[in-house]
């Protein structure tokens, strides 16, 4: 390393005193060092960014789900009939940027009254959720409020299959396993 | 022989009756030894593979976050689950690598750590292995030994990166071990022994730590002991971020948790030093050993005597832990030296600080001898056949100690440093942006930018 | 010849012979997988060469077959430290293309989530700078804020990380009845924590030592590299694109641009640490001058833009995101283009390093901030 003369600055004498007494180190030592003490005598509360421990403890803490969250998809039910609410018109699986779901439908006659429809029913509705982004596009897309991101998202399986849910348990949901400790 | 088994170390009345009359010799220096020995391994041991919970403990909980908690109780057993799995684990041997030397270096490295703890003063009377009266000198010079198992670590990997890595290490290690040797001496001037026993008793002696006397001493031994162990700031050598991989690297499962054990053995070893030599040993808790002693009914359970040993020994550990927790509060909180910045820091500041510690301590000595000695100011008495500072003398020794000796060594620390990079960063950054900027105009190549 | 071979044949390990070290694509402080080829004499860095391309995607090429709304959440994925931000690129690029005028209440929620986005991000850059120089204990107390962010996010816009947060013609879903209490809240503790970094590393000699005087870079190298972002202004040069292109409602906030002085290391960590405080002084203006209206505009179903092409630029946090859109009239685009600041940034690694130290390396890649997923796209 080539040595180059330095042009000496007036250093300040507070300045000096400072540098000698190391005050600089000392002065991040105190914030740890508060750290330290407030961890070992504050309640503990997981997820409080005032406290001195923010960890929060899962699986015995479960974390607050935001109601907006877009997690695990389901398909809704109409409360009063009990029957679905999709009525297969395919523009989830049209809106979807990565091709996950696939929706399958057979025409059938319906007697609505004296008229006699065809009308679209469904029959099944793959969601493969390893494929999925999760980005809500098909939710908005969904014009009878049928398709929704729920608030799941322990979504782990054990085999690749598991990824692809079928109608029956996107209308169920998952069953969690609720871990105690 | 037989003199100094008496004073100390002499064995307790239930040995020799256990042993026999006529085996005092053996009950000496076999048994009792070998039941300190027994149980100073088995606990240092424990407390070594609990300081790495106490360290994970505490970097936690300064990261606002908890550590262990799920094995067992908070997490406590966590260090048992943790030394289960290293013993569990697939024994690789990297394939041309030394065999021999590859499964001796971490024995080497612990050896070399463990046998240090033979002289440690634990607590008074009978709380220690052996009192040898060059005790300090012993502990220098077997834990330099560590050194060894860590080059030819390096070395038997067989690993271009290992071996740069293990050199770096070791000599980084090597100039912190002579700042730290230079650091004592100062203290060493006022306890005029190196049994570690003696320097307690030298304290007591002389009623003050001697940290309050040599207040450079202490900072210099704390800073080379960090970089002697390779602990933050200086653990460039085996930090995670680094390309060159540690000397390490190619060992796992339990010859891994040697060399770990090796670490914190070695940090239990500076920290006992350092709590000896400038922290007063053992001592500090006679107040409360005579208060209970005080109390007659106490004196069925346990005599006076091992009350006071018993204490002692919970002084010293306490203190211990109080200079370990200094480790690892260090280490979480700044960043880390370059290893040039480092290297710098070890042969520019520590060791002339230590060089100027002992000549100014000296004079400030020399200085304080009773008039008789040729002293001048005859601030020293004599007491039970030592040379002890009066009360004034002890004012004067830490009037000096950091009134005196601070403002010089940092002034000669600066005048050495004036031309350092790192101590006129402000400079620094100034004149290398104009010599660039001046480079550049003059239509040169962008050069690189050098120091 | 005959000399050089005499001279090599009696070269040892100790010789000044190049080495060349790899630090490969699986490395605690490359942040993500950047293989870095150095050239080293002794321990000076001698020559750089970054070997990128591990997480590429081909996201552009994605684009070429998904229609517009489609592929917002792609971009999300790119620098998905700071995902937002990347939405409101794309997403008012389309809109410029399409001549949408978003409504107002829209702009300043953008600008309070890309706002806070910013500090995230930043918050995530001082982590892991400092961890890679060793003060581990700063990046566990900036994930702390930065999942306050994450929160917020979570409660707005339905996800954390990469949250597909703005739509075409703006955004999807309006505050949700805690949003501003929330906001306010954090942005209470967000100064006092922010001084807790500096007093952890401002002045600390340790912290100078390794970043003082580190990757000097002066002005015009800095220009002439096309370097942009906190990289350009750590050296001095005052261009930030919300203040030299006024985007979306940031004409209306009154706020500084911090500048640099000497292009060192320890000047874009100040520029970075000022930014984050400016950008808490304009989500409080944007939060107290919050219009009522409508937060999406009309804007058909199936987005056909007319053909013609477009450039938008927003200040990301690493630097200048562009996006660059050819229509060709259908409902898909025909090109789609991604300006990556941090690709363009990572070309001044090799001006910087060459001539440090190995170590210091680590501290560079970390100063010029770079995510691997805008690198590659």
């Amino acid at each position: 390393m080539p040595s180059v003369t330095t042009p000496v600055r007036k250093r300040t004498l507070s300045e000096v005193i400072k540098r000698l007494l190391l005050l600089d180190l000392f002065k991040g030592l105190a914030v740890t060092f508060k750290y330290n003490a407030r961890a070992l005598y504050e309640k503990r509360e997981g997820g409080n960014p005032n406290q001195a421990i923010y960890t929060e403890q899962y699986p015995r803490e479960r974390p607050r789900v935001s109601e907006r969250f877009r997690g695990a998809p389901r398909l809704n039910l109409d409360p009063e009939t009990g029957g679905t609410l999709c009525i297969a018109c395919d523009l989830c699986a049209l809106a979807c940027p990565v091709d996950c779901i696939e929706v399958g439908s057979i025409r059938r006659e319906v007697r609505e009254g004296d008229k006699v429809n065809k009308k679209k029913v469904l029959t099944t509705f793959i969601f493969d959720t390893s494929r999925c982004m999760f980005c809500n596009l098909c939710s908005e897309a969904c014009p009878t409020d049928c398709l929704e991101l729920t608030q799941g998202f322990e979504l782990a399986v054990y085999h690749r299959s598991g990824f692809r849910w079928d109608r029956e348990m996107l209308e169920k949901g998952i069953n969690y396993v609720r871990y105690s400790k | 022989m037989m003199e100094i088994a008496t004073t100390l170390l002499a064995a307790p009345k239930w040995i020799i009756d256990l042993v026999g009359k006529d085996n005092v010799f053996w009950a000496d220096y076999v048994v009792v030894p070998v039941i300190k020995i027994v149980i100073v391994l088995f606990v240092v041991l424990t407390v070594v593979a609990y300081l790495v919970y106490v360290e994970r403990k505490v970097s936690a909980f300064i990261q606002a976050r908890l550590g262990p908690m799920r094995v067992g109780p908070w997490g406590l057993l966590q260090p048992l689950a943790d030394g289960l799995k290293l013993i569990l684990k697939e024994d690789i041997v990297p394939l041309k690598a030394d065999k021999a030397v590859f499964l001796l270096a971490p024995i080497i490295s612990v050896a070399a750590a463990l046998v240090v703890l033979a002289v440690v003063p634990w607590g008074a009377a009978w709380a220690t292995i052996s009192s040898v009266n060059i005790g300090l000198l012993f502990i220098l010079a077997v834990s330099s030994v560590g050194v060894l198992g860590l080059v030819l670590a390096g070395w038997s990997s067989n690993s271009k990166y290992s071996l740069l890595g293990a050199l770096r290490s070791s000599a980084q290690m090597v100039s912190y071990e002579v700042a730290l040797g230079l650091s004592i001496i100062g203290a060493l001037m006022f306890a005029r022994t190196l049994s570690m026993t003696g320097i307690v008793e030298a304290q007591q002696a002389d009623g003050m730590w001697y940290v309050l006397f040599q207040p450079t001493g202490f900072l210099v031994y704390l800073i080379s002991a960090l970089g002697e162990t390779n602990r933050a700031p200086f653990d460039l050598p085996e930090a995670e971020s680094e390309l060159v991989a540690g000397y390490h690297t190619e060992y796992s499962g339990f010859r891994w948790a040697l060399f770990m054990m090796a670490e914190y053995a070695a940090i239990i070893i500076t920290s006992s030093v350092a709590v000896t030599l400038f922290l007063g040993g053992w001592t500090g808790l006679g107040w409360l050993s005579n208060l209970i002693s005080g109390w007659s009914w106490t004196h069925s359970i346990i005599s006076p005597e091992n009350l006071q040993v018993i204490l002692s020994i919970f002084a010293f550990v306490a203190k211990l832990f109080a200079v370990i927790y200094v480790y690892m509060w260090i280490r979480w909180t700044w960043p880390r030296y370059r290893y040039d910045q480092l290297m710098e820091l070890g042969w520019k500041w520590m060791i002339p600080a230590g060089l100027a510690n002992i000549v100014l301590t000296g004079i400030w000595y020399v200085l304080a001898l009773p008039k008789t000695s040729g002293g001048l100011f005859g601030l020293m008495q004599n007491q039970g056949g030592r040379l002890v500072a009066s009360g004034w003398g002890k004012i004067y020794f830490i009037a000096t100690g950091f009134a005196g000796t601070v403002p010089i060594i940092w002034g000669i620390l600066a005048l050495i440093n004036r031309r350092s990079r790192d101590f006129n960063l402000h400079e620094q950054r100034q004149l290398q942006v104009r010599l660039r900027r001046e480079r550049l105009q003059k239509g040169a190549e962008p050069q690189p930018a050098g120091d | 010849m005959q000399d050089q071979e005499a001279a090599k044949a009696q070269a040892t390990l100790f010789d000044a012979e190049e080495m060349v070290l790899n630090m490969g694509p699986q490395h605690p402080s490359t942040h993500g997988v950047l293989r870095v080829i150095l050239k080293l004499d002794g321990e000076t860095v001698t020559d750089v060469d970054c070997d990128i391309g591990y997480l590429h995607r081909g996201v552009e090429k994605i684009a070429e077959n998904d229609t517009y709304a489609m592929i917002t959440p792609y971009w999300d994925r790119l620098d998905y430290v700071a995902a937002v931000s990347n939405d409101l690129c794309y997403v008012e690029g389309v809109e410029k293309l399409l001549q949408v005028e978003v409504p107002k209440r829209a702009e300043y929620l953008r600008v309070i989530l890309t706002e806070l986005q910013r500090i995230a991000s930043h918050l995530l850059w001082l982590g892991t700078h400092a961890i890679d120089i060793g003060a581990v204990t700063v990046l566990l107390y900036c994930f702390r804020e930065r999942e306050e962010i994450l929160k917020i996010f979570e409660d707005f816009i339905g996800a954390r990380l990469t949250a597909h947060a703005f739509r075409i013609g703006g955004l999807w879903w309006d505050v949700y009845p805690e949003f501003e209490q929330r906001v306010r809240d954090f942005l209470r503790i967000l100064p006092g924590r922010i001084d807790e970094y500096e007093t952890l590393l401002n002045t600390n000699r340790i912290w100078l030592s390794r970043t003082v005087g580190i990757g000097l870079l002066p002005a015009e190298e800095a220009i002439n590299l096309s370097l942009t972002g906190p990289v350009l202004r750590g050296s001095g040069v005052k261009y930030d694109v919300r203040k030299a292109q006024p985007y979306s409602a940031y004409a209306e906030f009154d706020f500084e641009v911090p500048i640099g002085e000497n292009g060192d290391t320890y000047d874009r960590y100040l520029c970075r640490m000022a930014e984050m405080r400016q950008s808490a002084f304009i989500i409080e203006q944007a939060l107290d001058g919050l219009p009522e209206g409508p937060v999406m505009a009309k804007v058909p179903k199936v987005i056909k833009p007319p053909v013609g092409e477009v450039y938008h630029a927003i200040e990301a946090p690493k630097g200048e995101l562009g996006v660059y859109l050819v229509s060709d009239g259908t409902g898909k685009p025909y090109r789609m283009r991604i300006r990556p600041p941090s690709y363009i940034n990572l070309q001044s690694l090799k001006r910087m390093a060459v001539g440090h130290l190995v170590a210091d390396v680590v501290a560079l890649i970390g100063t010029i901030d770079i995510v691997l997923g805008e690198v590659d796209r």
